[in-house]
């Protein structure tokens, strides 16, 4: 260890408690971001979680165009060629066909006009989770019957319990009118009021049957076993629809294209996280900084007293620098091992801000968050805080550049 | 048998929602656009009708032939009923005022149109419920303009713009009609609050239907997809045939024998 290393790690135990309290902002405000940011983005997947499985899945594949029109003409008109041809691809863990149909639903009182999905209902269970937020009655389970299960906001709007009969009118894909008599089986809620109101399935044998759709379907909805694994995913089966058939006109859409305002709204709420980490970090760099203007400050004369001796300004400067840098990676070091403890035990055991629910529900959440560490939110924010850290200890830096012996002698 | 019960439909002309004429009056000058506006309507309503259409949708990849038969009295009141093809048969739509219900033979019940639901397409077609529900309505919810007279076919022409009143329950920020002095109408165009032409329906093949000038086609389109587009056809047409108000009802809607 040079001398200049040795010096300046003596200067900072000279003043303990002085030391200390830089390094304890340091390590708070690391052990802090790595928290929040691993909360952050922990909560991006479980939002994009929870949408996905609500309804649309990681990935679609559909005709080219359905997704902007949603023309029942723009079909998939060999479901089961398209299942085979991708069904041996790694990361896929579930995938179900569905056909949709916008119509008037009518019950003997009422009469809205939503969007009727036609589904698989085993493979449904497996690629969303309506089944399992049934509250009343039961899932569709027979394939071909004509059973419709819905929302609970839509129930009350059509004033309609277990067992009655709704009258659904639209129009089949050769141009005819469509319409049965379906009878409702069960009613869902899944937390998302715009879901709640306005969702509807039946059976997609029955659906096709009523709408004169034959065997072609309007998607086929994947979930990966993984979300990092999705860009491979979506790769590979974009390779297979070329390679397999070049002129069925399909394309696969990722849930970002699939929901758009889902990715809005986390780019939105990821830039107000920003902010706040932006504001905690130039907090701790005033204090940081404020430590180091005092102590040069009220060093002056040991400095001038080490340049009358024969350093160089420049070395004195070094020296500095050291002792920041030694007090802003020991901080860092203590801040991630403490800030990945705590995080690692919440990513455990998960935590329940009271009182939250509601507002999680809106957003379709779980009550109970669950942070998640990972490789980015264990070091972003302590490399930001080491370059700030490093830029603070710069303005008392200069000064001493400036500073000459005999002047810094006779500094008070 | 027996009685002929001559009912008269205009299922188109409802269909088409259109409307307009005018008066040329040789004695008295220079016709208002709202009188232009209430002839035409007058001219292709009649005090009554009954109609034979054929709909035809046309989109670049398929076309679809529905045949319908209609009945209309007044400005308010219409009944119009699929006649072909068979899967279709029975359907029909009652028109009373701005009000509308549907009715489906398969399942056997009647459904009024809900509110939300006025802008969608009606049975596929170009044509919306709305088109239908408020094909009269422009004459009290819009206030009309003249704009400059052209000529055609030795015809004028006289142009109208409606612009909506301010609390108007419509969907479009402006309309343009064509009427041809003889109160037929040629041209109304659909444009939104931007003056966006939305979509147009145009009137050709003008020939003596029952027993007067009338257009045997209309066709509605989008201008946006030209290959789009939903063509009405005349077949039969008979004016101020004795129908009661009464006609217009539930039970008629349902009675697949009312033809």
């Amino acid at each position: 260890m040079s001398i200049t290393a040795k010096i300046s790690w003596r200067n900072i135990w000279r003043n303990k408690r002085r030391s200390l309290l830089t390094i304890g902002a340091i390590l708070f405000a690391s052990a802090l971001l790595i928290f929040s940011i691993s909360l952050q983005f922990s909560s991006y997947d479980t939002m994009i979680d929870a949408a996905v499985k609500r309804h649309t899945g990681h990935l679609q594949v559909q005709a080219e165009g359905y997704h902007t029109d949603k023309k029942m003409r723009l079909v998939i008109a060999h479901p089961q060629n398209l299942v085979q041809s991708i069904q041996d691809l790694s990361y896929i863990k579930a995938m179900s066909s569905r056909a949709n149909a916008f119509c008037l639903v009518s019950s003997k009182q009422r009469t809205y006009g939503v969007w009727v999905a036609g589904v698989d209902p085993a493979r449904e269970r497996e690629v969303t989770t309506i089944a399992r937020v049934i509250r009343k009655g039961s899932y569709l389970s027979d394939e071909t019957a004509y059973e419709v299960v819905l929302g609970d906001i839509l129930a009350k709007n059509l004033a309609v319990e277990l067992g009655d009969e709704l009258v659904l009118l639209g129009q089949g894909l050769d141009g005819s009118i469509a319409a049965t008599a379906v009878t409702l089986r069960g009613i869902f809620s899944t937390g998302q009021p715009e879901f709640d109101r306005s969702a509807l399935q039946m059976p997609l044998k029955a659906f096709q049957e009523t709408f004169s759709m034959g065997e072609s379907v309007h998607e086929l909805v994947v979930v990966a076993t993984d979300l990092e694994r999705l860009p491979d995913l979506a790769r590979s089966i974009r390779e297979r629809l070329e390679s397999a058939s070049p002129s069925e006109g399909l394309q696969v859409l990722t849930w970002q294209q699939l929901l758009p305002g889902l990715e809005q709204s986390i780019r939105v709420d990821m830039v107000s996280g920003w902010i706040n980490y932006g504001i905690v970090v130039i907090i701790v760099a005033f204090g940081i900084m404020n430590t180091f203007v005092m102590c040069v400050m009220e060093r002056t004369r040991e400095f001038g007293m080490l340049m009358a001796l024969g350093m160089r300004p420049s070395q004195v400067a070094r020296l500095v620098l050291l002792e920041a840098a030694f007090m802003s990676l020991l901080g860092i070091f203590l801040g991630v091992v403490g800030g990945c403890m705590v995080t690692y035990y919440f990513q455990i055991h998960g935590f329940q801000i009271p009182g939250a629910e509601q507002i999680m529900a809106q957003w379709g959440l779980p009550s109970r968050m669950w942070p998640r560490l990972s490789l980015m939110s264990i070091f972003t924010g302590p490399a930001v805080i080491v370059m700030v850290t490093l830029l603070t200890a710069l303005y008392p830096v200069l000064r001493i550049l400036g500073l000459g012996p005999a002047r810094a002698l006779r500094a008070l | 048998m027996g009685k002929k019960t001559r009912v008269r439909t205009v299922v188109a002309a409802v269909i088409l929602s259109i409307g307009a004429l005018l008066i040329t009056d040789p004695v008295g000058g220079e016709p208002t656009a709202k009188a232009v506006l209430e002839k035409a309507f007058d001219y292709y309503r009649g005090q009554s009708s009954e109609t034979e259409v054929d709909m035809i949708i046309h989109r670049p990849a398929w076309e679809r032939r529905m045949t319908l038969k209609g009945w209309s009295k007044g400005r308010e009141d219409a009944l119009i009923r699929v006649v072909a093809p068979a899967k279709d048969a029975g359907n029909a739509t009652l028109k009373k005022g701005r009000e509308m219900w549907t009715y489906n033979p398969k399942v056997n019940r009647v459904i009024k149109i809900p509110p939300s639901m006025m802008s969608q397409a009606w049975m596929g077609s170009d044509f919306s419920n709305d088109d239908l529900a408020k094909s009269d309505t422009i004459l009290e919810d819009y206030t009309h303009e003249m704009m400059p007279v052209t000529s055609q076919d030795n015809h004028t022409v006289y142009t109208i713009r409606l612009t909506p009143k301010p609390r108007a329950p419509v969907v479009w920020g402006m309309q343009l009609m064509k009427i041809r002095d003889d109160h037929i109408l040629l041209e109304q165009g659909f444009f939104d609050e931007d003056r966006q032409l939305v979509k147009e329906m145009t009137t050709s093949d003008i020939v003596m239907l029952g027993g007067k000038l009338f257009p045997r086609v209309w066709r509605m389109r989008k201008p946006e997809s030209p290959d789009e587009y939903t063509e009405v056809v005349y077949r039969e047409v008979a004016f101020d045939i004795p129908i009661t108000d009464a006609f217009f009802s539930i039970p008629n809607l349902k009675d697949p024998r009312v033809r």
